[in-house]
């Protein structure tokens, strides 16, 4: 049973033996005509209707098409003009009544005539190309393009300024929203970092006076529902939709009934670190982060709660249920929206800046927290051993990151050098008299916000340009061993605080929740873009964005316009729908034993196995082939790309070879079919021994193919492949099978040969093809 | 003002005589295959934490930056001889570089021109300890100064070390017989006894 869902196509032309093939030359107003001599041409070819024209893709062009379809009952039809990509999809148009599918084209001007100059084999070759053609298109199968249509609605990880900002965008163009956040409070670092500062205003801005009217609104808003203490736990993809289960860990406490009196705090008997002040303060078991907390109540931290019940007992809205369980909710959406933000670099990796050694080393977070209005000194700058304004403050940039250490973080963290001049200058602004220092390699303020490095330098902000080796306590006073390397003097600057710049990371919730959503990452750990020029919010899996620290190092402003740009993304699949070329994997169930193989394969993770049958997306699937080369039961095709036709199509390009004659067989990718264009449009040479077949990718080919080529009289095969793809690794393997397998027939593996394509790289490929021509020729003369 | 000025491309490409200092450094065997010179950021944190440059004039970043600059009278300056290996700065560089191990090569430089030979001559005496004892010791040149830096117990544990041994239980500590002539043979056949000859040449000549 052929999983037929897809296309209702199919049922309508079945493929009959001798289908009636009518073919079409273009003249294309001389560029093919002038070089190609269309008669002989013409009299070489085998079809029922053979006709020629000036201009093809005129509409006179298409006239002529449609009439000899209708009135010679054409199946399938052969044009031979310029290049697909410049009108395959024109041409598809001309093909009704027939399904646009069942037409193929033979690419006589880019290919043929522009590259050759010798006009009898530029002749010998348009032969074989539209001969190629016509055996192929025999085996066309109707198609449908594949269109979904996904459901409106959309999951946003994580509760910090970009989620909320991409959930807000969501939410006002109609799309029901849930954001889902592990912490119990919303508002992510930009709440705790306490001021924002902006390089249009040289004033330090309060973030949370910022935030709240967009929290509440998101609040407020009838399509967003905020999730607090909750994780994902489990991501399917069905059909362009997600199957999602979240898992939302108890609070201790009934949201509706509580009032966020705080009577239950004042009674609980637990004391731990404030991990909202960075451990520099004490909360109780039952807690709320920040007086603005959202949503506005108290949790239980069931870590430390000891069950003893007070707070049950103080509570006067009876909102304490001490036995709440883990809660699991089912969710499907549209879309994900990646938002799980970063860390800060782990300062134990540093021990030589003193940190957790020292009382007076803090990091610019806890730098943020003691200078935040509602932080543990209610915004007063104090040294935290002893509670005195400092007299010097030493800034030290680039800790953990620009560091190739093992440990370090080789990236620039991009905002440290901002977030520096920033409290520099809040410092320079309260406590004039105390000297601000910052220690730097290169101070990167990129764009406007030079602007506020100069209004640092002239509030009195020294700089030191050197980055420090150590801190040590000497006598009780702080030391910071720093070479000046401009004065080119190795100093000790004694300080009472010092302020640690640290790196970004990717959050534990960013790998946590890519490993569940199945979406690459980068080397350093944060969510790999699609394409990071071209496709900054997309990831490899369609319908899943990213925004903010979750993709790499970034500032508030960058979070805000990178979530928009990935809400924007959501919504275009949501009101567009997908469509995409209907070239994907097809599954023979009856053949298949659910080995599991070719879903651990796809690097597109379109292929899925939920009870007892195989299953591909559709829209995910990209036609690659890589499964076909796993499926040990050869259950999988590719539709419209089947073997029969690919054979068919080798053995057409190599009928009525000459004697001595060299023929190679260039499988190209997409890119390298593009290429090979380029060489024609620019006019540049190419052996005549070279046709070119296109393909989806080298995973496509089988040994089969190979050998059938060889046996069918190819000298040579030579393969293209974009190396910027997630399954170019697989590609290389299967080049090594595929030579492996020419050894094994005794042909000479040289035969073979493998070449990395790129579109403007084109003088490379018709390098490439000269160089192998000539390989090619001396193994023949040779033998 | 100084001048960088544009070489030909045959200086460059040129044969081994014209390559720049970096690429003889990063060719030196001593160099390890992933030394970051090319990387240098000249952040001065190797400097900030060298003990040879807390103390005289040498500076390991000012070093790396000489070498970068192609400026060949490095080689010749007294200063890259204060650097002890402590490897602090290869230790703490951000960069993947080594400022100790571009040191080495520069002072191995600097002995192949001869300048650097009488920097060095005075450890010969080390050498000669290996064919005399079969082992490294402190020649007797530098007792004053041990005596000085550790105190006059340096000087008692020297004239009585073989007694304590003794009453350790140890017997003498310095080679004898065949077990010597073979550490001999050994750095006479790794030709470090034509090297110790030809530190010792030089001595005399500057003399």
């Amino acid at each position: 049973m052929k999983d037929n869902s897809l296309s209702k196509a199919s049922k309508e032309a079945p493929i009959t033996s001798k289908p009636r093939v009518g073919v079409f030359l273009c003249h294309c107003g001389g560029n093919i005509s002038d070089k190609i001599d269309m008669e002989k041409l013409k009299d070489s070819l085998d079809a029922t209707v053979i006709e020629e024209f000036e201009n093809l893709c005129s509409i006179n062009g298409r006239k002529l098409i449609r009439d000899n379809i209708i009135q010679n009952k054409l199946e399938r039809v052969v044009v031979a003009a310029c290049s697909p990509i410049t009108h395959e999809k024109t041409f598809q148009n001309y093909m009704t009544p027939l399904n646009p599918y069942l037409m193929e084209m033979a690419n006589l001007r880019e290919q043929c005539s522009w590259v050759h100059s010798d006009g009898e084999r530029a002749t010998d070759k348009a032969i074989s190309l539209v001969n190629a053609a016509v055996e192929r298109v025999k085996y066309s199968q109707p198609l449908d393009p594949v269109l979904r249509k996904t459901r409106k609605s959309a999951l946003v990880v994580g509760g910090g300024i970009s989620g909320i900002t991409a959930a807000l965008s969501l939410a006002k163009q109609g799309i029901k929203t849930c954001i889902v956040e592990e912490k119990p409070t919303v508002g992510g670092s930009m709440v705790q970092v306490g001021k924002v500062f902006s390089p249009e205003k040289m004033a330090e801005e309060c973030a949370m006076c910022l935030l709240n009217p967009i929290v509440n609104e998101a609040v407020q808003h009838k399509n967003i529902k905020i999730l607090t203490n909750t994780r994902l736990k489990k991501a399917e993809r069905r059909a362009g939709n997600f199957n999602l289960l979240l898992e939302k860990e108890p609070k201790g406490v009934i949201e509706d009934r509580c009032i966020s009196c705080g009577s239950c705090a004042n009674v609980c008997p637990v004391k731990v670190p404030d991990s909202w002040n960075e451990g520099m303060t004490i909360r109780k078991a039952i807690y709320k982060s920040f007086p603005q907390a959202v949503p506005d109540m108290y949790t239980i931290d069931d870590e430390n709660c000891k069950k003893c019940g007070k707070c049950q007992e103080a509570c006067r809205m009876d909102a304490i249920d001490l036995q709440m369980e883990t809660e699991i909710i089912p969710l499907t959406v549209g879309s994900v929206i990646i938002a799980t933000g970063h860390k800060t670099f782990n300062m134990e990796k540093r021990p030589e800046y003193g940190y957790n050694r020292y009382p007076d080393v803090v990091t610019q977070m806890e730098l943020a927290r003691i200078m935040g209005v509602n932080g543990p000194t209610n915004g007063k700058l104090q040294k935290p051993s002893s509670g005195e304004v400092p007299e010097r403050v030493v800034m030290i940039q680039c800790v953990g990151s620009r560091d190739e250490k093992p440990d370090g973080r080789r990236y620039c963290s991009k905002v440290c050098c901002m977030v520096a001049m920033k409290h520099a200058n809040i410092i320079k602004s309260h406590y004039p008299d105390t000297e601000v220092i910052i220690c730097y390699t290169d101070m990167r303020t990129p764009g406007m916000y030079e602007k506020y490095y100069k209004y640092g330098q002239s509030n009195g902000v020294k700089f030191i340009r050197g980055r420090p080796g150590e801190v040590v306590d000497k006598n009780g006073t702080l030391i910071v061993r720093v070479e000046d390397t401009l004065e080119k003097t190795p100093l000790e600057v004694e300080t009472d605080l010092v302020v640690l710049s640290t790196a970004m990371e990717p959050s534990p919730g960013t790998v946590e929740v890519s490993e569940k959503l199945n979406v690459g990452l980068t080397e350093e750990l944060f969510v790999k873009e699609k394409h990071p020029k071209m496709k900054p919010v997309s990831t490899d899996i369609k319908g899943i964005y990213v925004c903010g620290t979750a993709q790499g190092p970034k500032d508030i402003t960058d979070s805000i316009v990178q979530a928009n740009a990935a809400s924007s993304k959501v919504s275009e699949l949501m009101n567009g729908g997908l469509e995409s070329e209907p070239f994907i994997a097809e599954m023979d169930r009856s053949k298949c034993n659910l080995c599991g193989k070719c879903r651990d394969v796809c690097k597109y993770k379109a292929i899925y196995i939920p009870a007892d049958s195989v299953h591909v997306d559709p829209i995910s699937c990209n036609g690659c082939g890589a499964c076909i080369s796993v499926c040990e039961s050869g259950a999988v095709s590719i539709r419209g790309q089947s073997d029969e036709a690919m054979l068919a199509m080798i053995s057409g390009m190599l009928e009525n070879k000459r004697e001595k004659e060299v023929r190679i067989l260039a499988f190209l990718d997409d890119v390298g079919y593009v290429s090979a264009d380029n060489m024609g449009i620019n006019k540049v040479e190419c052996p005549d021994s070279i046709r070119i077949i296109k393909i989806s990718s080298i995973n496509r080919l089988t040994p089969e193919h190979i050998l059938h080529a060889f046996k069918e009289g190819a000298d040579g095969i030579i393969l293209g492949e974009y190396p910027d793809n997630p399954m170019y690794q697989k590609s290389q393997e299967k080049v090594e099978l595929l030579r492996d397998e020419l050894v094994k027939n005794g042909i000479d593996p040289k035969r073979l040969a493998f070449y990395k394509v790129y579109i403007p790289y084109f003088r490379g490929l018709a390098k490439k093809f000269r160089n192998f021509d000539r390989i090619i020729k001396c193994i023949e003369s040779k033998t | 003002m100084k001048k960088i000025q544009l070489e030909s491309k045959s200086e460059r490409k040129g044969s081994e005589g014209h390559k720049s200092l970096p690429e003889e450094v990063l060719n030196n065997i001593k160099a390890s295959p992933d030394l970051g010179l090319f990387k240098c950021v000249q952040c001065g944190m190797c400097t900030s934490t060298c003990p040879g440059a807390r103390h005289t004039d040498y500076d390991p970043r000012e070093m790396v930056k000489r070498v970068l600059e192609n400026d060949r009278d490095v080689i010749f300056d007294d200063k890259i001889w204060n650097c002890f290996y402590c490897y602090t700065c290869q230790s703490i560089c951000p960069s993947g570089n080594s400022a100790c191990e571009v040191n080495q090569i520069l002072r191995q430089m600097a002995i192949k021109e001869g300048s650097g030979v009488k920097k060095i001559d005075s450890f010969t005496t080390y050498g000669d300890s290996f064919f005399e004892f079969g082992m490294g010791s402190i020649p007797s040149a530098f007792f004053d100064d041990m005596v000085r830096d550790v105190g006059t117990g340096y000087l008692d544990l020297k004239i009585n070390l073989d007694d304590i041994r003794s009453d350790l239980g140890l017997g003498s500590y310095i080679m004898k017989g065949e077990s010597l002539k073979e550490v001999g043979d050994i750095l006479d056949g790794t030709l470090f006894k034509d090297r110790l000859e030809e530190i010792k040449k030089h001595k005399k000549q500057n003399k």
